[in-house]
């Protein structure tokens, strides 16, 4: 399950984070979510560690903690996104997909001319849009 | 990699694994060395650290090399056993805690991420973990299956003082006080014996101790025994330079002198008997052992055969020896002397030996299960490869292993998990893979919470100083770091690490974080008791909007129970709560120009400005204004507001909550600076600024009585906004400054702001700069000053349109000086204007009405003055100190709207104040008129007689509730004169127009001085019906003067504001008065007087004016039998020339409504007509002649509706043209042809007329050339078809 997604912004301001637990753990996904930038910071200074192309955007598993697997995401703006699932066997195509798709509902929701950049998405589509597709993750392995 | 054993690892396994002698020593040479405040092994230990001897040393191969550096560990006896759990756990508590009392206090915070960076790394990591490390890793000496620990000599002391030292020694060394470790076969018991003679030279001679010392060599050997003196300083007093023992003695205090008895020769001979007991002794013995072991070894052990044979055993004996922590070995067995090998080899440096022993000893510990002691040599393989600095990979993987096999181990083997995770991340710190190390430390973290917040802590530095550093993660494992400390009540390290974290997370978005850090931060704080800072921590908590409701009340109810304890009202500069809008602060202060009310200082201020722009005396006494400043003022304060004592400046300010619960603010209030003026001595340039500098520091004493400032209440829901007026009063002449604005939340702080303003650049004189009055709060304070209040009694706020009444303005004067010279000038003067001071007790509305014998000279006295606004009262009028001046103001409701009305009275005052000459007042009245009656006027001229006009006039109560009495119609001017048509009774028999109703009234309007020019030139007045009551007729009331004022300025001013000239008379204007009134009783007012409505209507004229009128005449029904040749109609134009031109005309016919639509599109859209070629082509446009054909054009469509119909032929000429003289009239005959029956419109002919003027000179100017083209009217005949035909 994805108990969280985040937009983090190119100087690694929160530009938009959701929890998807019903527990009261948005403090420790926030941590997670902030601990992960180092690691993003670091894939993208050693690109021959980050994948086989040098555009590569999806940065792959980030780190494991005790309970979490946390994935990363770059996109060529430097926005990055931050997935954390308490799958422990996620399928790197899942991760792919779902980070295809965030990306075109991130891509349409700065699109919005009242949006401003560097500011907090707080456009209430996106947030629809983000929990549909979190919800659809994992779905299409099954199919 | 430089030398591995002067790395820090390395360094530390050359103190930490180093040959143990185990001590033991009767209570006599204790007592003898605690003279000295130290106990034997802490008199010993400085001496037992060699860094440069040089002994040769031969271990197993033939090879001899040369050992530099050898330390000794002395133990007593007692201490040579796994230390007490509960007791270490103790002891590293303490130590924690110590570190956290000594750090805590000198802490200091780094503010920025880069200067936490730019700081050198020992600075940067605690040296108290190095010190925590080997205190963790001491806890775990003397385990059993490792043999590093194992005494290799035991060192017997004995005092001179005691009785028959020789059997003492023999005593000594009983096995019953040996150690268990050593008696249970854990460890060899047989080792090298050394006798040790203590002799205190306090005691007695040397003499005794020399005999004594011969009778042990004689028993125990002569190498092994040796003889020590020392106290040899008799007063205690020797003072050492850097104290040896200091770092043996941890407890000691500062003041105790250790070592007091030793003197340099005792030192010396204690230094060499260790050296020698090291270099002669303890080296050789180990040597020895080494090769013995080594020998054992090989026979068992190496070559093929007995690898075999080991191999074969050790599956044998697989499935009998399973106990859970592997078989038991006792130093005997051979895996146990590989082992002692291993150590013995790795004591003395000799690595490759001792690493090829580990490697051969860690299978059969594999092949055994005995976990613990395969992870223990694994172990020390990788601390082996790391000091060879062979092979990286090597000793990582082997430090990996042993950990994980440790962990594998469970609770067992958790003390041996963390000391093998120390190692390896020292290992790896060692050689820059700080990250790694950053992992080793967070996996050590186990149940023990304190440790792991020990290695948290660690791990956060290790991110710190990695490259690049990661300082998210070091953030995150401070805060983990601190989370555990504070579970372990270590509430002064969680502080300090969270303070740690505070620069990674400050000035980031990532505030759900920075708010847990703050908040906690001042938590604990507070349970330390200090609440200043965690007050501080704790403001930075409180304006956190994106929390959700809760936190936020628990972030306030926390607050506010800190400051409660702090047990003082704190002030905060730049108290995030209310938030405060520093961009929408207003000053609202009055010099010379005063408000009557709030309202008015909220209208801009460019609008009073161009109101009072010519009452003002202008350029020349502003220039006076300025030079009388610039003389008595210093220069600097030129550029300040001026205000006046006992005159409140007031101060909007918007509150905001940015919190979703609500707040309480109270004593808002503002802080201001007033110092007294320099006015008085202000005559040189170069001191002013020091003495008002004095006069600062002496004036601000008595602030609070030269100040009066007001305090506000309020409270404030979540995200409410609330603007707030603040104000101050100053009472004495100086300087005011507002300096900012002081409240108290939930009246327990005390949140200050500091209105931030550019200050006044006082270096640049020269120029003056340009500065709005709100942006520089610093004001002059002069002399208090008269001023006028200003009240205009029963304006209404809501009335209804052409409401006209009389109101009175009061101007009071509260002060001990007169005013005079007053001026008022009025926005509207539609809707108010100044009356007469004779009108103010006038009986209204009787004093409207005509009067028989009224004079009509005043009248025109103020109309000029009235248009321009401008209002100047009588010269004698004046307001005397403290009392008020009534005035006569009339009101008009002009237009229905919403209309501001601003009010400005200019008064002057003597003799009071050089700088200020005059005040302005402004007064501003919103107002709120309701539409109520719609009257409209429709003139037209009666074809026959031109002198006469049908005027006829619609009214519309639009009122929902009112009903208005009709009361009379006037007309304006004395040439016209207005008649019925027919009784109002027969209209309006109730004389009244309730809401809704309309009414339409029929006059007869006639020309008089067209039609009496010849006669009688000067009508009396009584003649003059300019007036048409409507109201009942047998009333006898007067009629309202339209006249005489007010009624006749109201009428020139809505002339005016409809852009006419006030000069009433020109040809076919006509202005009318409608008058109604409103009887009261369910209006505001209490009086029982009727309220007078008027409404005005301006040159109203003859919807046509055209010099040409026509009158179509014939038949309007005809039958005919169509089957008979097509009907002719024969009509009759009659054509009337009003004009005193000759006018020539021409009459065009259509056939097809087609073409007649094509030709009034021509005419509406190609004006003025004159251009139709063919006509006059003089373009002088003489607009009151053109009355264009609107009201005909309109009516096109429907004519053209009736397209349908069958079409008819004008027969005749389509086209005739007639000349026509002045004032007369002509007739032609026109004829249509109709071919079917049905209704035709007989309209689609124009009209085209052509004045040209008489050649007459004395009427040049008015009459121009001009021409015109009219539609024709419709005229509707219907032809029937006739039936009676046979």
């Amino acid at each position: 399950m994805i108990v969280c997604v985040a937009v983090v912004g190119h100087q690694n301001n929160p530009l938009y984070i959701q929890s998807f637990t019903d527990a009261d753990d948005a403090l420790k996904l926030h941590h997670i979510v902030h601990c992960s930038l180092d690691v993003v910071d670091e894939r993208v200074n050693n690109p021959k560690k980050s994948g086989p192309t040098l555009n590569e955007t999806f940065l792959g598993l980030l780190y494991p903690t005790e309970n979490y697997k946390v994935y990363g995401y770059l996109t060529n703006t430097k926005v990055k996104f931050i997935l954390v699932t308490t799958d422990l066997d996620v399928r790197d195509a899942d991760v792919r997909n779902f980070f295809r798709r965030f990306h075109a509902a991130y891509v349409d929701a700065v699109s919005n001319p009242f949006h401003v950049p560097g500011k907090k998405i707080t456009s209430r589509t996106f947030a629809d849009r983000v929990s549909t597709i979190v919800q659809s993750f994992g779905l299409s392995s099954a199919v | 990699m430089a030398d591995p054993a002067s790395t820090p690892l390395g360094k530390m396994l050359l103190e930490e694994i180093t040959p143990v002698v185990m001590v033991l020593c009767t209570p006599y040479v204790e007592e003898s060395c605690l003279k000295n405040g130290l106990s034997l092994i802490q008199l010993l230990s400085p001496f037992c650290d060699f860094t440069n001897i040089d002994v040769p040393v031969r271990t197993a191969s033939d090879q001899p090399y040369r050992l530099r550096k050898f330390k000794l560990r002395l133990f007593y006896s007692s201490d040579i056993r796994q230390p007490n759990l509960e007791v270490a756990k103790e002891r590293l508590k303490k130590v924690i805690t110590h570190v956290g009392e000594k750090n805590f206090l000198e802490s200091s915070d780094p503010s920025q991420v880069n200067n936490l960076l730019s700081r050198p790394e020992s600075e940067m990591l605690p040296s108290w973990f190095q010190f925590f490390n080997k205190e963790l890793v001491r806890t775990l000496s003397f385990s059993d299956h490792e043999a590093f620990d194992h005494p290799v000599a035991c060192l017997l002391v004995v005092s001179s003082k005691d009785d028959e030292p020789v059997n003492r020694f023999v005593d000594l060394f009983n096995t019953n006080k040996l150690p268990s470790l050593l008696n249970d076969g854990a460890m060899d018991p047989k080792i090298m014996k050394h006798y040790l003679l203590l002799h205190d030279n306090q005691d007695g001679p040397f003499n005794k101790a020399t005999k004594l010392l011969a009778d042990m060599r004689n028993a125990f050997g002569q190498n092994d025994c040796q003889i020590i003196c020392f106290n040899s300083s008799q007063d205690g007093k020797i003072h050492h330079q850097d104290n040896p023992w200091a770092p043996f003695k941890s407890d000691a205090l500062p003041t105790e002198n250790l070592g007091g008895f030793l003197n340099l020769d005792d030192l010396n001979e204690i230094k060499d008997f260790m050296q020698e007991l090291s270099s002669k002794h303890i080296i050789p013995y180990m040597e020895q052992k080494i090769r013995v072991l080594n020998q054992q070894v090989s026979a068992t052990r190496k070559g093929f055969r007995n690898q075999i044979k080991n191999l074969w055993w050790r599956k044998g004996k697989e499935d009998t020896i399973d106990t859970p922590n592997g078989p038991v070995y006792t130093f005997n067995s051979i895996e146990s002397q590989i082992r002692i090998l291993g150590d013995y080899a790795f004591m003395l440096g000799d690595y490759e030996l001792a690493l090829s022993n580990y490697r051969l000893i860690s299978t059969d510990y594999k092949l055994d299960k005995a976990w613990k002691r395969y992870a223990g040599v694994q172990e020390m393989m990788g601390l082996t490869y790391f000091l060879l600095d062979q092979s990286r990979k090597d000793a990582e993987y082997c430090m990996e292993n042993a950990f994980n096999t440790y962990l594998k181990l469970g609770s067992a083997g958790r003390r041996n998990t963390t000391r093998c995770g120390l190692w390896w991340a020292e290992m790896l710190k060692t050689r820059d893979q700080l990250k790694e190390a950053a992992t080793v430390y967070f996996r050590i973290c186990g149940e023990d919470t304190l440790h792991s917040a020990v290695m948290l802590e660690q791990a956060s530095f290790c991110y710190l100083l990695s490259k690049p550093p990661m300082l998210h993660k070091y953030g995150f494992h401070l805060v983990l770091s601190g989370d555990h400390y504070k579970k372990c009540d270590q509430i002064k390290h969680a502080i300090r690490t969270y303070r740690s974290a505070i620069p990674v997370y400050k000035g980031t978005t990532w505030s759900l974080i920075k708010d847990h850090v703050h908040f906690h931060i001042g938590q604990w704080y507070a349970l330390l008791g200090m609440y200043d800072v965690a007050v501080t921590h704790m403001l930075e908590v409180l304006a956190s909007t994106h929390q959700s409701k809760t936190t936020q009340e628990l972030f306030l109810r926390d607050f506010l129970q800190i400051v409660q304890k702090t047990g003082k009202t704190f002030e905060v500069l730049k108290l995030q709560l209310p938030v405060i809008n520093i961009s929408s602060l207003k000053v609202i202060f009055e010099d010379q120009r005063t408000n009557a009310s709030a309202a008015a200082a909220r209208v801009k201020e460019s609008l009073w400005r161009s109101l009072e722009e010519d009452i003002i005396p202008s350029s020349t006494a502003r220039s006076n204004w300025l030079e009388l400043q610039s003389k008595i003022m210093p220069r600097k304060y030129k550029e300040s507001n001026i205000c006046v004592a006992g005159e409140a400046l007031k101060v909007d300010i918007e509150f905001k909550n940015p919190l979703q619960i609500p707040i309480s603010v109270s004593s808002v209030s503002l802080m201001c600076e007033l110092c007294a003026n320099p006015e008085e001595d202000a005559n040189s340039s170069n001191n002013e600024v020091q003495n008002n500098e004095d006069r600062t520091s002496t004036s601000s004493g008595d602030i609070n009585s030269c100040l009066i400032l007001s305090e506000v209440d309020f409270s404030l829901e979540g995200g409410e906004t609330t603007v707030v007026q603040l104000t101050v009063t100053p009472r004495i002449e100086g300087i005011l400054k507002i300096v900012g604005v002081k409240w108290k939340l939930s009246s327990a702080v005390v949140g200050l702001c500091n209105f931030e303003f550019n200050p006044v650049n006082r270096v640049v004189r020269g120029r003056r700069k340009q500065h709005s009055p709100s942006s520089d709060l610093k004001f002059l304070v002069i002399k208090s000053l008269p001023r006028l209040q200003g009240f205009i009694h029963s304006l209404p706020e809501k009335t209804y349109a052409g409401d006209l009444r009389p109101l009175v303005l009061e101007l009071s004067n509260q002060s001990k000086s007169p005013v005079k010279n007053l001026k008022m000038k009025i926005s509207n003067p539609r809707f108010l204007y100044a009356g007469n001071q004779k009108e103010l007790n006038a009986d209204f509305p009787a004093c409207l009405k005509k009067k028989m014998n009224v004079e009509k000279s005043g009248r025109h006295a103020n109309v000029n003055k009235t248009l321009q606004n401008l209002y100047h009262f009588p010269e004698d009028i004046s307001v005397q100190e403290e009392t008020s001046l009534s005035w006569p103001l009339w009101f008009h409701a002009a237009v229905p709207g919403n209309i501001p009305l601003y009010i400005t009275i200019y008064y002057e005052m003597e003799g009071v104040s050089s700088i200020m000459k005059y005040r302005t007042l402004r007064m501003h009245y919103n107002l709120q008129v309701l539409p109520s009656l719609d009257v409209s006027f429709q003139l037209s001229t009666r074809p026959s007689r031109s002198q006469e006009f049908l005027l006829r006039m619609d009214v519309v109560n639009k009122t929902s509730s009112e009903c208005f009495q009709v009361h009379q119609l006037s007309s304006v001017g004395q040439q016209w004169e207005i008649s019925l048509l027919q009784p109002v009774d027969s209209i309006l028999p109730s004389q009244s127009l309730f809401a809704g109703q309309s009414l339409s009234c029929f006059f007869m309007l006639k020309d008089r001085r067209r039609s009496s020019t010849s006669e009688d030139s000067i009508p009396s007045l009584s003649h003059i019906q300019s007036d048409v009551r409507l109201g009942p007729q047998d009333n006898s009331e007067a009629f309202f003067d339209v006249s005489s004022s007010p009624l006749a300025d109201f009428h020139d001013c809505e002339r005016s504001s409809r852009g006419m000239s006030s000069q009433v008379g020109c040809e076919y204007k006509v202005d009318f008065v409608f008058i109604t009134q409103l009887l009261k009783g369910n209006s505001d007012s209490s009086s029982n007087t009727p309220l007078v409505f008027s409404h005005h209507a301006c040159d109203c004229s003859p919807s046509s004016m055209s010099p040409i009128s026509w009158l179509v005449d014939g038949p309007r029904t005809i039958q005919h039998n169509f089957s008979a040749p097509p009907c002719e109609v024969n009509l009759k134009m009659t054509i009337t020339n009003s004009s005193d031109a000759i006018a020539s005309v021409h009459i065009n016919t259509f056939d097809s409504p087609s073409s007649n639509n094509q030709l009034i599109n021509d005419a509406t859209t190609s004006q003025p007509p004159e251009h139709q070629s063919g006509w006059s082509e003089i373009p002088i446009v003489n607009d009151t002649k053109i009355i264009t054909t609107e009201a005909l054009t309109t009516r096109v469509p429907k004519s053209l509706s009736l397209e349908s119909v069958p079409q008819f032929i004008w027969s005749g000429t389509s086209s005739t043209k007639l000349v026509l003289q002045p004032r007369s009239t002509a007739e032609i005959p026109l004829q249509i042809c109709v071919f079917t029956p049905g209704i035709y419109d007989l309209s689609n002919y124009i009209l085209n007329w052509n004045l040209t003027p008489v050649n007459d000179g004395e009427n040049q100017g008015e009459a121009n050339k001009s021409t015109g083209v009219c539609q024709g009217y419709p005229y509707y005949l219907s032809v029937l078809e006739s039936n009676f035909k046979d």
